[in-house]
């Protein structure tokens, strides 16, 4: 069953109206033009129309045999086991097989694009007209990659992203060697014309960062999901095989001898075969989409840019420009702390942020720390290394915060439930779980209070702090573009302040809680003197403000 | 610990910076206005908790401390929020950054270049519009860097919202 893997609607969702001029109608290109051998963005000479171009006709092809595909197992279900309509899985699967080819189709007959000398264009629908268009200087990424049936018919997809969230393009298909004339076009990397496309890469200006390494293997297969992986798989499965008169539980109870090894050894061995399941789909998918993996400094028209390179069936290559770098971030959860798990993710300005190991600001896949580290270096590329600058410690003052706030919250929780189970609405002595887990809590509040780290490290602001994922913060002085400091009440009591540092690029804000009150004046001070200067106090500190009166008008 | 001081430079004193408060209060008619608002939601809010306690008697037992809760809530509001926040709130737009000091029990320092301002609004709810008063917001690329000042004269909005515009269009940004 192949069905509803990928609906690639990626125009539904923003409906430009058209320009003040209407694009011109597409029937100028026609279908047996050969996409392959058409460059698309051949700029025109002033006053000449750019043609529309269609998607990859080759398209169409593997558009009708997925509909082939997608409808045969039904047929087999139904004609060869002759089974009715009790297969209703099956059967819908291929019905949204079929919905999904013809929409595939669809598209492929309406969807025209171009690319002119100052943006890029794509137009879809007969009835209901959308048009959209990105100026060229607002692209941020290109991407080129393939799914196994793009790849058998040597086809890419090209996903053109610009800053803002809801404007990215994906062309879907067009031929590899006009995708990658797209993609340097588009981000003006340098490319020897007379080199011949068989020529790898390398032939380009480009420095290697990192490359897979076997030992990263671990720390990306054994991880708790491994536990649900295997529950769908095992579960997706035994929905089929019902299809065909198998029990797949009762399979598996027999393997594993239920009666005789009792319950308790039953659930360990389930769990343990399970883990093992999960771990064996973990690696085939680690395998298939790191395969080669590569991080490489190439260079452009106009500078530089960071480029991964991975997948076995799918390539899929991520240009970050150099030029909105900002930063780096380094994630590393709490439970595989003790491993050295860590994710790297560059912080870039107009990129989606969208944390884990999949977005396009990731720039490796989970390794360990040190390796992380190694590459932050390489990527920021000078000779700060704000990740080895010492941290300061925040006061003793964060530590109780955290712990007054684990003790509140625990203890209002068990009030209610006291409160609850004296109504009768509840079981009565609920309340001691809440209770009971103020131990568990003041451990999380000590260690959420020793991943509480800042400093500045030459251009660089480092922060670190988080529970469940201590993320390491290392951003520009330039990425900055404002501070926020906040006190509450109790931070007033206890001397703290909160520190907001907001920036265009990556998460868009990041937080350094629970700064020494005047440290964290000095901390902003550090990182943009130029802007804090002019409201610093030019008293000591201690003295009381001086009432400025309230005057309205401007000074 | 180390020094305590970030500057490279060696005259950088070591004593703690402070910042000082921005150099403008805003409206004491503000004070009215909050007091308004605070006033509108907690009849809203009270009295429609309150039908739902006179007309559905199963709800009682819990809708009871749920009710004496909000009643303390919204009289807490009322009664201190207006006059604490018109003490705390203070403003300040020079030719680099504005700088906004806003909040009453968590108080609140934003600091944002002139530079990396995006988008300069004043906004006017009825309210306000009755009282005469304007909200000013400046926008900036990251969600968390917009300031608000609220409570200020609407003359006074609409002069630093030109200022503001005329100011920025002057600066070049990195477009970021």
């Amino acid at each position: 069953m192949n069905a509803g893997k990928s609906v690639d609607e990626p125009l539904s969702e923003v409906l430009t109206p058209p320009p003040a001029a209407p694009p011109p109608p597409p029937a100028q290109v026609s279908a047996g033009v050969p996409a392959a051998g058409v460059r698309t963005e051949a700029r025109a000479p002033d006053g000449e129309e750019v043609p529309w171009q269609r998607l990859n006709s080759r398209l169409a092809l593997v558009d009708a045999t997925r509909f082939v595909l997608t409808i045969l197992p039904s047929v087999l279900v139904t004609v060869v086991f002759g089974r009715g309509f009790d297969a209703w899985p099956v059967l819908i699967a291929s019905a949204l097989g079929v919905v999904v080819s013809v929409m595939a189709l669809r598209r492929w007959l309406t969807t025209r694009f171009r690319i002119t000398e100052d943006r890029v264009e794509i137009r879809r629908g007969l009835l209901v007209r959308k048009y959209r268009s990105v100026p060229r200087d607002r692209i941020r990424t290109v991407d080129t990659g393939a799914k196994l049936r793009h790849r058998l018919t040597g086809l890419r997809v090209v996903t053109i992203a610009s800053g803002e969230a809801r404007t990215s393009f994906k062309l879907d298909a067009v031929a590899k060697e006009q995708a990658e004339r797209i993609r340097d076009d588009l981000l003006g990397v340098q490319r020897n014309d007379a080199a011949q496309p068989e020529v790898p890469e390398r032939a380009v200006e480009e420095t290697l960062l990192a490359r897979l390494r076997w030992s990263w293997f671990f720390y990306n297969v054994l991880s708790v999901w491994a536990f649900l992986a295997a529950a769908l798989f095992l579960w997706s499965t035994s929905l089929t095989l019902q299809m065909f008169d198998v029990d797949l539980m009762e399979i598996i109870r027999d393997a594993i001898g239920w009666e005789a090894l009792g319950v308790g050894w039953s659930i360990a061995v389930g769990a343990g075969g399970g883990f093992l399941l999960g771990t064996v789909g973990l690696a085939i998918s680690f395998v298939k989409e790191r395969w080669n993996f590569e991080l490489v400094r190439t260079r452009t028209d106009d500078g530089t840019a960071l480029l991964t390179r991975q997948g076995l069936f799918q390539t899929r290559e991520v240009y970050r420009d150099d030029r909105r770098l900002r930063g780096i971030h380094i994630s590393e959860p709490l439970l595989s702390r003790w491993m050295g798990l860590a994710e790297t993710e560059v912080i870039s300005t107009g990129m989606r942020w969208i944390p884990g190991s999949d977005a396009s600001s990731a720039i490796l896949p989970r390794t360990h720390v040190s390796e992380a580290h190694r590459v932050a270096v390489l990527v920021l590329g000078d000779e700060h290394r704000p990740l080895r600058a010492p941290l300061r410690a925040h006061p003793r003052a964060a530590l109780y915060r955290r712990l007054a706030g684990t003790v509140l919250t625990l203890g209002i929780v068990a009030g209610l439930l006291a409160w609850l189970g004296a109504t009768g609405a509840l079981v009565r002595g609920l309340w001691l779980i809440p209770v009971s887990l103020m131990p568990v809590g003041g451990v999380l509040a000590f260690v959420a209070y020793r991943s509480l780290g800042h400093t500045m490290a030459g251009p660089y602001l480092v922060a670190r702090s988080g529970l469940i994922r201590r993320a390491t913060v290392v951003l520009q002085h330039r990425g900055v573009i404002g501070w926020t400091l906040s006190q509450s009440l109790l931070q007033r009591a206890l001397g703290l302040k909160t520190v907001r540092v907001s920036s265009a690029a990556g998460a868009r804000f990041y937080e350094i809680p629970d700064v020494a009150a005047d440290e964290a004046v000095t901390f902003i001070h550090g990182g943009t003197p130029e802007l804090v200067a002019e409201f610093l106090a030019d008293r000591p500190a201690g003295e009381p403000p001086p009432d400025m009166g309230h005057e309205n008008s401007s000074s | 610990m180390p020094d305590t001081s970030y500057a490279a430079s060696p005259e950088q004193t070591r004593e703690p910076l402070v910042l000082r408060p921005p150099r403008h209060r805003i409206e004491r008619r503000a004070i009215l206005m909050w007091t308004l608002n605070a006033l509108i939601w907690g009849i809203l809010v009270v009295s429609g908790l309150g039908i739902a306690y006179a007309l559905l008697p199963d709800t009682r037992p819990w809708l009871g401390p749920v009710l004496v809760i909000f009643a303390v809530i919204y009289a807490v509001n009322i009664a201190v929020m207006p006059t604490w926040r018109y003490l705390v709130h203070r403003w300040e737009i020079t030719d680099q950054a504005v700088y906004a000091l806003n909040g009453w029990i968590t108080r609140e320092w934003r600091i944002t270049p002139i530079s990396r301002i995006q988008s300069i609004d004043t906004r006017r709810g009825p309210l306000q519009t009755m009282l005469g008063l304007a909200t000013l917001k400046v926008t900036t690329a990251s969600r968390e860097g917009a300031i608000s000042i609220a409570g200020l004269n609407a003359a006074v909005a609409e002069e630093h919202s030109h200022r503001l515009t005329e100011i920025t269009q002057a600066t070049p940004g990195d477009a970021t």
